[in-house]
């Protein structure tokens, strides 16, 4: 056989390797992202054909006011929730990382809430959100019920929504916790000696030594919270489901209206638009991080 | 192993899985053929519809009925049409029939349906317009078949009338007199919060829009593919609506309501004995029975009574209460693989035995034009005959049959939350509703051009 021969033989077996992933990104990722793009310049009801429309979902994109008010939800959702999460995540791995008794145990019960499903999640917060029965306003009614301080009606009540929803995604911050932890355990010790014999203090040494040093992790993490935030639903779908006679609208984010136009509006065309705008939001949003990043975070040589 | 054995032996594998391995049941090891039936039931109600198909198993050696339960109901199905390989049968809400059928994405009952054993003329005369609607072309066919009814009427506790000196054999008619009622049977405790009240428009909250027939109007008028819930009627059933708001307390209800348990549990306002007047479907007396207060003998210790909704003077009539006419029906979708099966499978269920056993196990009024005595005495639901009433009713209504209603009423039910909460006059605040509605109606006039077949074309 000739050396051609031997390389395209080999080739070709590199590829059938290979090709159990091919095949799959194929078919369920390029493919049905090549069709939401063409779809997103069409009428699309689902049960009859596609019609092209030109940029008229894009156009539309403009003036839907109830898809505006989505959007700065979500933009809210994302500015309250990304450096809440990341400092509760920080604060929360850092105690971690001291020697304590039962530390084990400690991680686990950070760990274990992001192993519920969402909806689960959002059941369980369901009852814990009781205006009346609920743990929550129960435990304030106990510890400043003698001062007249009583709780919400977290889910009756519209301008509670949010605060609700970020509450039960902070439950589920384990994740990153872990790592953090496992960035914090990296730091080298002999940075933080140095800095105390330097004079540093515990708070000066945090800032100044270990959050240089995790920074790249805090990127990723960040970078990662924000595609989340974007893309939140399963908890607002529930809660809002389960609270039927509330504003449905309180708990409406940009998934829910790209849902909602696909699967029960019939308008698949207008929500694969609002679903390559919601990539391409990400993608914008993505790359100012990381020009950001230049600047903010230090990579080891 | 060489590497080229690793490889020969994972595609022979592979081949031997596709060949041998296990796969869905599409046929029969008898050789009947194998329908596919969707339902979205789960529980008792699952039960009492799996009777019914292992009773048309039985009943014939050709066809055998598989029936699955299935969450999310309209959307699969709507996925499952889209992709050519939709089931034979599937049970869905019939306000969903005009989205399926305006893109003929079912077929015509009355195109299988040779001997007429599920003509609509059999069907109670609110039912008889959930089965039908136009097709692509303009033509009204039968697309659908009551499965089971569901009709809505008032809930009120006798005991609660007694107790404050109402008379529980003569419920309230007008809107008048139900406000009077509603006003004696409000508690407050000491500090001034609710431990009981009337009524809440709000509660459950399912169907916040229907009190504008209530007052003579409605919501969507079909004939011009109109939004009209900025009518005067409308104002002035959303202007009841926030009276009893602002009589309650905003902030009061609210704490109130928080305090509401799930429907389907004991602490359901009307069973924890909260709200003496709930608007509910027949299905009410099954959580009643399941989940309310017992005797040491298990009988229910509730003592309630069913009335049809209160109107405004003019409309009150005994014999055609108004009320929501809506229901589950059975469909078959286009593309399915039996479709003359399916259809015989229909036929069996509408039975009048088998409408009258589903209807008793769901605690709902029967489909059918006529019920036997032996159903309406037997019945589980003690206010059976009012749902009856209005399923039969020249008054009643239904969910406006248009492909949009699932946007719109989406607006209107996020609409009462923000009435009841006063943020606006009723008047101002359906002006903004009525002009987001039209454009949904609007939008979907848009997707029938796109296809030529405008409903307002030939009213231009």
């Amino acid at each position: 056989m000739s050396t051609s021969g031997a390389q395209l033989k080999k080739d070709l077996l590199g590829w059938l390797w290979v090709s159990p992933w091919v095949i799959g990104f194929l078919a369920f990722l390029a493919a049905p992202m090549a069709m939401s793009l063409y779809y997103s310049f069409t009428d699309y009801p689902l049960l009859e054909g596609p019609v092209w429309i030109g940029l008229g979902n894009w156009q539309r994109m403009l003036t839907d006011e109830i898809f505006h008010a989505a959007i700065l939800r979500t933009a809210w959702y994302a500015i309250l929730f990304i450096p809440i999460a990341t400092a509760m995540a920080l604060v929360i791995a850092a105690l971690l990382n001291e020697k304590v008794k039962a530390g084990g145990f400690f991680q686990a019960a950070v760990f274990i809430p992001t192993l519920v499903p969402m909806a689960g999640s959002a059941m369980i917060w369901l009852w814990m959100l009781n205006g009346e029965y609920g743990l929550i306003n129960q435990s304030i009614h106990a510890a400043f019920g003698w001062a007249g301080i009583e709780g919400p009606n977290w889910l009756q009540n519209s301008k509670w929504a949010m605060p609700s929803i970020l509450m039960i995604s902070l439950w589920s911050i384990g994740q990153m916790v872990v790592v953090y932890l496992a960035a914090l355990k990296e730091v080298p010790d002999e940075l933080l000696e140095a800095g105390a014999l330097d004079g540093m203090g515990p708070v000066r040494r945090f800032f100044n030594i270990t959050l240089p040093m995790i920074s790249p992790v805090i990127l990723f993490n960040v970078i990662t919270l924000m595609i989340g935030s974007l893309q939140v639903f399963a908890i607002p779908y529930v809660l809002s489901a389960a609270t039927p006679g509330n504003d449905p609208r309180a708990m409406y984010f940009f998934t829910s209206s790209m849902y909602d136009n696909a699967f029960r509006y019939n308008q698949m065309g207008y929500a694969s638009a609002q679903a390559w705008l919601q990539l391409l939001i990400t993608l914008a949003l993505t790359a100012v991080m990381f020009a950001a990043s230049k600047k903010l975070v230090h990579y080891r040589a | 192993m060489t590497r080229r054995a690793a490889l020969a032996a994972m595609v022979l594998g592979g081949v031997g899985f596709a060949t041998f391995g296990p796969r869905g049941a599409k046929e029969d090891p008898r050789g009947r053929v194998v329908l596919d039936y969707w339902e979205k039931w789960t529980g008792h109600e699952a039960a009492a519809m799996k009777k019914i198909v292992d009773a048309f198993n039985q009943s014939q050696d050709r066809i055998v009925v598989r029936y699955l339960t299935t969450a999310g109901i309209d959307q699969k199905t709507l996925i499952t049409i889209a992709a050519g390989d939709p089931p034979d049968v599937v049970g869905l809400w019939a306000y969903l029939v005009p989205v399926f059928a305006e893109s003929d994405s079912l077929i015509p009952l009355d195109e299988l349906d040779t001997k007429g054993e599920v003509r609509v003329e059999r069907y109670a005369t609110g039912f008889r317009e959930l089965m039908t609607h136009r097709d692509s072309k303009g033509q009204t066919r039968q697309w659908a078949t009551m499965n089971t009814g569901g009709t809505l009427a008032v809930y009120y506790n006798k005991a609660h009338f007694r107790e404050v000196g109402l008379d529980p054999e003569k419920p309230p008619r007008t809107i008048e007199e139900f406000d009077a009622a509603h006003r004696k049977l409000v508690k407050r405790d000491a500090d001034g919060s609710l431990t009981r009240a009337g009524f809440m428009h709000i509660e459950p909250g399912w169907w916040s829009w229907i009190w504008v027939f209530q007052f003579g109007g409605g919501v969507y008028d079909s004939i011009n593919d109109r939004s009209i819930i900025g009518a005067p009627e409308a104002v002035a059933a959303y202007e009841w609506m926030q009276s009893y708001s602002k009589e309650l307390g905003v902030d009061a209800t609210k704490k109130f309501r928080a305090g509401f348990g799930n429907y389907d549990s004991p602490l359901n306002a009307f069973l924890s004995g909260r709200l003496s007047m709930v608007i509910q479907g027949p299905w009410l007396a099954n959580v009643i029975n399941a989940h309310g207060p017992k005797d040491a003998n298990g009988k229910p210790l509730i003592d309630y009574g069913v009335m049809p909704a209160p109107v405004i003077p003019s409309l009150v009539d005994p014999r055609n209460p108004v009320g929501l006419v809506e229901g589950d029906v059975l469909v078959i979708p286009k593309g399915c693989k039996h479709p003359k099966e399916a259809m015989e499978f229909i036929a069996f269920t509408q039975r009048q035995e088998h409408v009258e056993a589903l209807s008793l196990a769901h605690y709902k009024s029967s489909t059918l034009a006529v019920s036997s005595e032996k159903f309406l005495r037997e019945h589980p639901n003690t206010g059976v005959r009012v749902f009856d009433a209005v399923a039969q009713s020249t008054q009643g209504f239904r969910y406006p049959r248009t492909q949009a209603w699932t946007q719109f009423k989406d607006e209107l039910d996020g609409m009462a939350q923000r009435m009841w909460s006063l943020e606006q006059p009723a008047k101002e605040m359906l002006t903004t509703v009525q002009a987001r509605t039209q454009s949904y109606l609007d939008r979907a006039e848009q997707q029938r051009n796109l296809r030529g077949r405008s409903i307002r074309g030939d009213r231009a």
